[in-house]
């Protein structure tokens, strides 16, 4: 399963760097006309790129999971924080599909009425700023289930829980990405944009190469008391 | 119950004498934290959705559907801030379903019942959070982001977060519904069977809930008297009393798998590391 991840953050980052409204992230500050014409001119790249994402976006779930497993072989004593990991893993895909949807509807008929897709816009960029309340209560479960992960060959390191601790901080400014249209809370502020979607993409990469060394290690001790 | 192994000797037998230090100590090494941590979040949790949903952002008690266009545009500017800033506190929060729903699902795995009710209850209860709470919170927010826009668009968002909100009624329903076939088949006396009868009220608020999606006025409409205020109460009791049997389960839990024991009586109790010292 770890394996598709790095396909996945190759076809992610390709259809990030398509998405014409990401690179420089569209302003909310834009009037509806220039969100009208900015999806008339630029309506292929809009459609591609989000129909990889739709195909794609999904992808993180297997991750998750992997996670909640290896919670699960952790000195707790019920299965709870594995069971948390599970109820999260849906969340961000499910609120990313539903912008991802509003961006794809958005240039579907791009001729439409200039207040419609400018609507269909504001619903696209508001859900996808404010998905992160799973990633974050993901981030801390993980934290917390390290921490309590008291044996002699702890699954994780603890520099991971610290690290997941830091990634929860980073997402949660982009909860109140629309209190603003300007400054680093608006959606395409320093904090609810960049901030955030650097954070997902180093938590990522970050847990992919901790899940795989775990994964690895086991590997090599089962193989050594079989 | 799966991994009891491996508690490194280090530990501290006996909690420490002041209260921080208790607290402390039982964060820690508490035997039971985990289930203390997801208890913890859900009181939290629907002591901050009282909050968010009826003083910061006012949308509940809900208004009615049959308001004309100004006055809904009027509602939103009343609101402004209020629901920008206040379902802001939403997104950030609403990860806490998660512990809370795992616990639940936990409250099942301990029956004597197949893991299918837990699985499927914890499923269930992680999807409803999206369409019951997110998308009503995302549309309100988008309702009060331009107060400028349309006001016909105000209005269908309007109605978007309503009936987004009200009218999620099966993964309620259905899942109440597993949560007491469980409580009913179970022989382990996780919880009392009157319980289950309860859940079945509130699996009946899911259903009479309905013709919210058909009717603007009167008893049925989104913020009618059996539509939401029946439906409410059944909805707080029904919460408050599992808040207290979970507590209760998790007093009584011993980490096996046949039936949990009895409480014994209030005086013999052991405050050791209870919810007491948790405080």
């Amino acid at each position: 399963m770890l394996w598709a991840l790095p396909a996945i953050v190759i076809i992610w980052v390709s259809a990030f760097l398509l998405f014409p409204g990401f690179v420089h992230p569209m302003s909310p500050t834009m009037s509806a006309e220039e969100v009208a014409a900015f999806y008339r001119d630029e309506t292929a790249r809009i459609r591609y790129s989000m129909i990889l994402f739709n195909w794609f976006g999904v992808g993180l779930i297997p991750t998750v999971i992997l996670l909640a497993m290896q919670v699960r072989r952790m000195a707790h004593r019920t299965p709870i924080l594995s069971y948390c990991l599970i109820a999260c893993a849906g969340g961000p895909p499910t609120l990313f599909l539903i912008a991802n949807m509003f961006w794809l509807l958005g240039s579907f008929r791009p001729e439409r009425a200039p207040e419609l897709t400018q609507l269909l816009n504001d619903l696209a960029w508001v859900t996808f700023t404010v998905l992160v309340p799973y990633l974050v209560a993901q981030c801390l479960v993980l934290a917390l289930a390290i921490y309590w992960d008291r044996q002699d060959e702890p699954v994780f390191r603890t520099w991971v829980a610290h690290f997941n601790l830091l990634i929860a901080v980073a997402l949660a400014p982009a909860a109140f990405g629309a209190v603003a249209f300007t400054g680093p809370f608006a959606w395409d502020g320093v904090l609810s944009y960049w901030v955030k979607n650097i954070a997902i993409a180093v938590w990522i990469v970050v847990m992919g190469v901790v899940l795989g060394q775990t994964i690895r290690r086991r590997r090599v001790e089962t193989t050594v008391a079989a | 119950m799966i991994n009891s192994t491996a508690d490194t000797s280090s530990e501290p037998e006996v909690p420490p004498d002041t209260r921080l230090g208790r607290f402390l100590w039982n964060c820690r090494y508490h035997p039971k934290r985990e289930l203390w941590f997801a208890w913890w979040v859900m009181v939290v949790f629907y002591q901050l959705y009282g909050v968010l949903f009826f003083l910061v952002t006012r949308v509940q008690p809900p208004p009615s559907p049959a308001w004309d266009t100004p006055m809904i545009v009027q509602w939103f500017d009343d609101r402004h801030h209020g629901l920008l800033a206040g379902f802001g506190i939403v997104f950030l929060i609403s990860g806490m379903c998660a512990p809370m729903n795992a616990l639940l699902a936990y409250s099942m795995r301990r029956m004597s019942v197949s893991r299918v009710f837990a699985y499927s209850y914890l499923i269930m209860y992680s999807l409803s959070a999206i369409p019951g709470m997110l998308v009503m919170a995302i549309a309100m927010t988008v309702g009060a982001l331009r107060p400028d826009r349309d006001p016909e668009l105000i209005r269908w968002l309007y109605d978007f977060a309503f009936l987004s909100f009200s009218g999620t009624m099966g993964v309620f329903l259905v899942g109440s519904v597993v949560w007491l076939v469980a409580i009913l088949l179970d022989k382990n006396n996780v919880f009392p069977k009157w319980f289950a009868y309860l859940g079945l009220c509130n699996a009946l608020t899911e259903v009479v809930v309905a013709p919210a999606w058909i009717f603007q006025r009167g008893a049925f409409a989104w913020n009618g008297a059996i539509a939401w205020w029946i439906n409410m109460v059944v909805f707080v009791t029904y919460t408050a009393v599992f808040i207290v049997l979970l507590r209760r389960m998790i007093e009584r839990e011993d980490f096996g798998t046949g039936p949990l024991p009895d409480l014994p009586d209030k005086d013999e109790t052991v405050p050791a590391g209870s919810v007491g010292a948790l405080r």
